[in-house]
């Protein structure tokens, strides 16, 4: 027993993400250094800890928590009251209970941490050039785990018993490695193996990564399978391999995401702001869309973008190959077309793309794809919320009392399971419209609802007809619940920030709306339970249903007079005069020529008719690429035309469109490019300012796929907020699709509580 | 009580006919039949099988509208005649014994028009030699209907047992369908709004019993239906629910004609989802489909017969359209035109 004269002891709560982290070992590290006696452990009001020792190393120590605590947690609050110090040597890591555990969630994958990197380079350390080394800080977590309580034999490691070296650092309180249950070293951990496109073993191990860096150089097209799934690598600076792989594949213009080894690397193709740097090199690493510097390879990878999609090293496997070759690499989904993520060996070597193929033996529990993100007007916003933030727990506003199960819409689809006053949104599922996707989603739903350890009551799934995750839905619970589209994007904005009620802008590609309708230009008076169309854009006529989605010169037909309409329909080169009067006459008639309010279809419409994309050849191109011309662009002043119609303020697309037209006569297409954005972000902003005004809402809310748009958000926030509102954005849910399964459950949650 | 109304979605040969034939007659009419070689309403098949102590009756009747009564390659007379005949042989049933027609027209119609509709209906008959046995002729005032409706009959005997069901698909089994698919939508919706086209188009009405007989003489067929309301997408669909099993359809095996398909990218309109008047599918044994898909090719009406899926154990109840570049649901379709993709 110490004296207990000149100790000073402390009871230390600290509250935040601070459960799963690698928090305690780190407090016990803290305490040996220090000095100090006490005990960490977990409790459901966060992490208790007890510090006893000299009064200065107590104080430093508590600083300590504080201001350096482990990368994974993020820490609200540290709160230290004084204790009768009590002269109890040691210092002790109560194990939790299962109990305990169920508070917390499998912690997400992420990348290696700064210290594990250490290891793979250090020629002494006995972790050097080893892959798949990890530590409390770092690894796969979600992706291999099968289910709780979070410990080694319920994840793919399990596979591993741990060699004796690797069982001390599990064991010693003090090691990073303490608990951490993905460790592995070269002895006793997962082996990396380099095939031929038949399945031919040519290397293992460290070699393995040698031959993939000489293949990649080579300018062969490799599939790499890594911590979540597998990607389809070849030398992003090589834009024959790259066509390559666009022939190979059947994408013959979808964006590839690049891998750099650094962020100087990354710098020398693509601008980057503090703020993107910063997001960049996120230990979660998500993919950054970043605005090219006009590097000639870039084309290749980003056909008729202003953007390129880019990640740095995450796993050991990334950052040892870059050890062996210095260059941009293209990373994109390894997946046979139309299927999800391959997730085995066998399924890698299947595609018939690839030259070779990097594999190794841990199993992936739960597919992950990379998260995408975008800085949106300067605020960070998720195009894909997957690996690195699920399963995380976000917000609900309205504890429903229920659990309640969120099955999303048709593409981008992810699950939520909303339980209590938070909601887990899963990884990225994908497009929902074959077997095997199916197939994910229920797996997901699965997986998902076995780590929050309940089942659904309730399920919630989108209105449209056609849509096989409502299918999904009816197998799955007695009851089901239908959410609007547009509502559920209203209701996922307004439950991420935890409001009640607002005006919302809705403006995206298709939704099926209360009337029937393909809706997506909305202004929307919303609350958590219910919105309603006050305004947006005027109905006009798709001409050929899906047909004017795959090629939006047909939408013009619907749109300006005879003359003016065959003209313009007939730009598209796959399109003859004759067919393009047919086309208008077709509108005209309203003969599989479904109405819409879509403001995605407007941006698609302007595109063709500035001859700037004629063909839709992935979600979003036609929109994507106005973008990019816009981008070169400035913006001509015009009034966008609104007014009132039935009860509503609407945009008028017709008038809107003949406008536009008008100026692209004279103009360069940069600048109307420019305009065309503008004045729909103008138009939109008008009727929600006008409606909140009259309604008395203080905020307006901008949500949809076109809210990945730049200058369209930031002249929508300018305008609010110029108006004296306040502008609502999203933070951690995704403005398109990605985000409707949180909204839903939101909107369910908000609709079982009324 | 309900204050729902009938739509012209519940027409359409969809899942919303479905939804109303389900509520409305199958709660009444469905009881499945005490005879197990029979088919009864509830199966939904082209018709029904009604066993007697030496063999079978097959029954099916049909009403026959059609906008314009006059198209290009037949007309509504052509139209009810095939229609009755082609549902007898979906059956199996492809010696019939003779039709029953009921015809209801429209005051102010001329004569020489019924006149005409109802010689397409004698030559139909004539060459499959199926006469009309008995009739009825009603006449109702201007605007109840649009000149004519045709309502055919259709009695046959088979032996019992001999029938073809839509249920009748084995895993493995491989889908036949005896020509292109589509025209005689595309014609009569071309037709319908006075829309030209480059290449001029033909609606396929024609008989098939021919093409059933012939298939069944050299292979043996498991299943049949005759692809109308609803077109390809929906007649698979409806084998593939019938036998609860799932079916794979190759996109690029299924013949499109070129005037057909050139009409259908200007329209938007998918071929596999509209209706075909003289097409059948076929289940048949996977050893002897090429004989049967080269034996359709000798008979009128079978030059462009093809294989174009086959059955498997996975997604019971589902199709799925291979498409070359990947795989999709191919669903029925709803009636309404309502873009999914965004
Ligand atoms: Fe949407
Ligand atoms: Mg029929
Ligand atoms: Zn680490
Ligand atoms: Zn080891």
């Amino acid at each position: 027993m110490a004296e207990t004269t000149d100790r000073r002891a402390v009871e230390v709560v600290v509250t935040g993400t601070v459960q799963g982290v690698g928090f305690r070992p780190f407090v016990a590290r803290t305490a040996a250094e220090y000095d100090l006696d006490g005990r960490v452990r977990n409790t459901d009001r966060g992490v208790v800890v007890r510090f006893e020792g000299a009064p200065d190393a107590v104080s430093a120590a508590v600083d300590r928590l504080r201001s350096d605590p482990p990368p994974l947690a993020s820490v609200d609050a540290v709160t230290a009251s004084d204790r009768e110090p009590t002269g109890d040597g040691g210092f002790d890591i109560d194990r939790s209970t299962a109990d305990e555990e169920r508070t917390t969630l499998v912690p997400p994958d992420t990348g290696l941490c700064p210290a594990c990197r250490d290891d793979i380079r250090d020629p002494d350390s006995r972790f050097a050039g080893y892959w798949a080394t990890s530590c409390v800080d770092c690894g796969p977590r979600f992706a291999v785990t099968e289910a709780l309580p979070y410990d080694r034999e319920r994840t793919a490691m399990a596979a591993f018993p741990l060699c004796e070296d690797c069982k001390r650092a599990y064991e010693d309180p003090t090691d990073r490695r303490f608990h951490a249950q993905t460790v592995a070293c070269p002895t006793c951990g997962p082996t990396l193996s380099l095939r031929d496109a038949d399945g031919t073993e040519r290397a293992t191990g460290t070699a393995a990564l040698d031959r993939l860096a000489t293949r990649l150089r080579a300018g062969e097209i490799v599939g790499i399978k890594g911590t979540g799934g597998a990607h389809l690598s070849c030398l992003a600076t090589d834009p024959e391999a790259v066509e390559r792989l666009r022939e190979r594949t059947g994408r013959p213009a979808k964006p590839f995401a690049v891998m750099a080894p650094s962020p100087a690397a990354v710098e020398r193709f693509a601008s980057v702001s503090e703020a993107e740097a910063e997001t960049l090199t996120d230990q979660r690493r998500p993919i950054t869309v970043l605005d090219g510097n006009g590097a000639t390879w870039l084309d290749a990878v980003a056909p008729g973008l202003h953007t390129v999609g880019v990640m740095l090293p995450y796993s050991g496997l990334h950052h040892l190959l870059f050890g062996r070759l210095d260059a941009p690499l293209v990373m994109t989904s390894a997946n046979p077309p139309g299927r999800p993520m391959c997730t085995t060996n066998d399924a890698l070597l299947d595609l018939d793309c690839i030259d070779a193929a990097l594999v190794h033996d841990r199993r992936i529990v739960a597919r992950c794809d990379d998260s995408v993100v975008r800085h949106v007007d300067g605020e960070r916003r998720f195009l894909r919320r997957s690996r690195g933030w699920v399963p995380e727990r976000l917000p609900n506003p309205v504890d429903a009392g229920a659990t309640v199960l969120a099955v999303g819409g048709r593409s981008d689809v992810t699950v939520a399971v909303a339980d209590g006053s938070s909601v887990v949104p899963s990884q990225h599922v994908g497009a929902v419209d074959d077997p095997a996707t199916a197939a994910f989603l229920r797996e997901a739903t699965d997986h998902l609802l076995s780590l929050c350890g309940t089942d659904p009551d309730v399920v919630a799934h989108d209105h449209h007809p056609g849509f096989r995750t409502t299918d999904v839905a009816d197998d799955l619970a007695g009851e089901s619940h239908g959410v609007y589209h547009h509502h559920a994007h209203a209701a996922a904005l307004l439950g991420e920030h935890e409001r009640e009620r607002a005006v919302v802008v809705a403006a995206d590609g298709t939704g099926y709306g209360p009337d029937g309708v393909v809706r997506g230009g909305e202004v929307l008076d919303a609350t958590l339970s219910d919105s309603g169309r006050v305004g947006g854009l005027s109905e006009f006529r798709l001409p050929g249903g899906e047909a004017a989605v795959e090629r939006p010169a047909r939408i013009l037909a619907a749109l300006f007079d005879e003359e003016r309409a065959v003209a313009a329909v007939a730009r598209d080169p796959e399109i003859t005069l004759d067919a393009a009067a047919t086309i208008h006459e077709q509108a005209a008639s309203g003969l599989n020529s479904p109405p819409t309010s879509s403001a995605g279809r407007f941006l698609d419409a302007v595109s063709a008719l500035l001859g700037c994309c004629h063909e839709r050849r992935y979600r979003g191109e036609p929109a994507l690429r106005l973008e990019a011309l816009a981008a070169r662009g400035d913006p001509i002043d015009v009034e966008p035309p609104v007014e009132r119609r039935g009860g509503e303020r609407v945009l008028v697309v017709d008038e809107a469109m003949t406008l536009i037209a008008d100026l692209a006569a004279d103009r360069p297409a940069r600048d109307v490019a420019a305009t065309a954005q503008r004045l729909l972000a103008d138009g939109l902003a008008t009727v929600a300012i006008r409606t909140a005004r009259e309604r008395d809402r203080s905020a307006v809310g901008f949500t949809g796929g076109v809210a990945y748009n730049d200058a369209i958000t930031r002249r929508f926030r300018e305008r609010v907020e110029a108006a004296g509102h306040t502008f609502l954005g999203h933070r951690d849910v995704p403005p398109g699709d990605g985000g409707l399964a949180y909204g839903q459950a939101v909107a369910a949650s908000a609709r079982l509580s009324d | 009580m309900t204050d729902r109304t009938v739509t012209l979605a519940h027409g359409a040969g969809t899942e919303r006919t479905r939804e109303l034939l389900a509520d409305l007659v199958v709660d009444r009419f469905g009881d499945a039949p005490a005879d197990p070689a029979g088919v009864g309403l509830a199966a939904l098949d082209d018709g029904a099988v009604l066993p007697t102590d030496d063999g079978a009756v097959v029954i099916t009747t049909d009403s026959h509208v059609v906008d314009p009564p006059s198209f290009p390659g037949g007309d509504v007379g052509r139209l009810a005649a095939c229609g009755t005949i082609n549902d007898l042989a979906a059956m199996g049933a492809t010696d019939p014994l003779g039709l029953s027609s009921a015809v209801v027209v429209e005051a102010g119609t001329p004569v020489d028009r019924v006149d005409a509709y109802l010689d397409s209906m004698a030559a139909v008959c004539d060459r499959v030699g199926c006469p009309v046995r008995t009739g009825d002729t009603k006449v109702v005032r201007d605007g109840e209907v649009d000149e004519v409706v045709v309502t055919t009959t259709g009695v046959a005997r088979i032996e019992r047992g001999a029938h073809l069901p839509a249920a009748g698909l084995s895993p493995g089994d491989r889908l036949v369908v005896s020509g292109p698919v589509g025209d005689h939508g595309v014609a009569l919706l071309a037709a319908r709004e006075d829309f030209e086209f480059a290449s001029p188009l033909t609606s396929d009405v024609a008989p098939v019993a021919h093409l059933v007989a012939a298939a069944r003489e050299v292979g043996r067929v498991t299943a049949a239906t005759d692809p109308t309301r609803g077109g390809f997408a929906t007649a698979v669909n409806e084998l593939a629910d019938a036998a609860d099993l799932g079916l794979v359809v190759e996109e690029r095996a299924v013949p499109v004609a070129d005037a057909t398909a050139g009409a259908a990218e200007v329209l938007g309109i998918d071929p596999l989802t509209v209706a075909c008047e003289g097409r059948i599918v076929l289940g048949v044994a996977p050893e002897d489909a090429e004989r049967v898909r080269d034996r359709l090719r000798d008979e009128p009406g079978g030059a462009d017969a093809r294989i174009v899926g086959r059955a498997v154990a996975d997604h019971p109840g589902e199709v799925v359209l291979d498409t070359g570049v990947g795989e999709r649901y191919l669903p029925v379709p709803t009636g309404e035109t309502l873009p999914r993709i965004c």
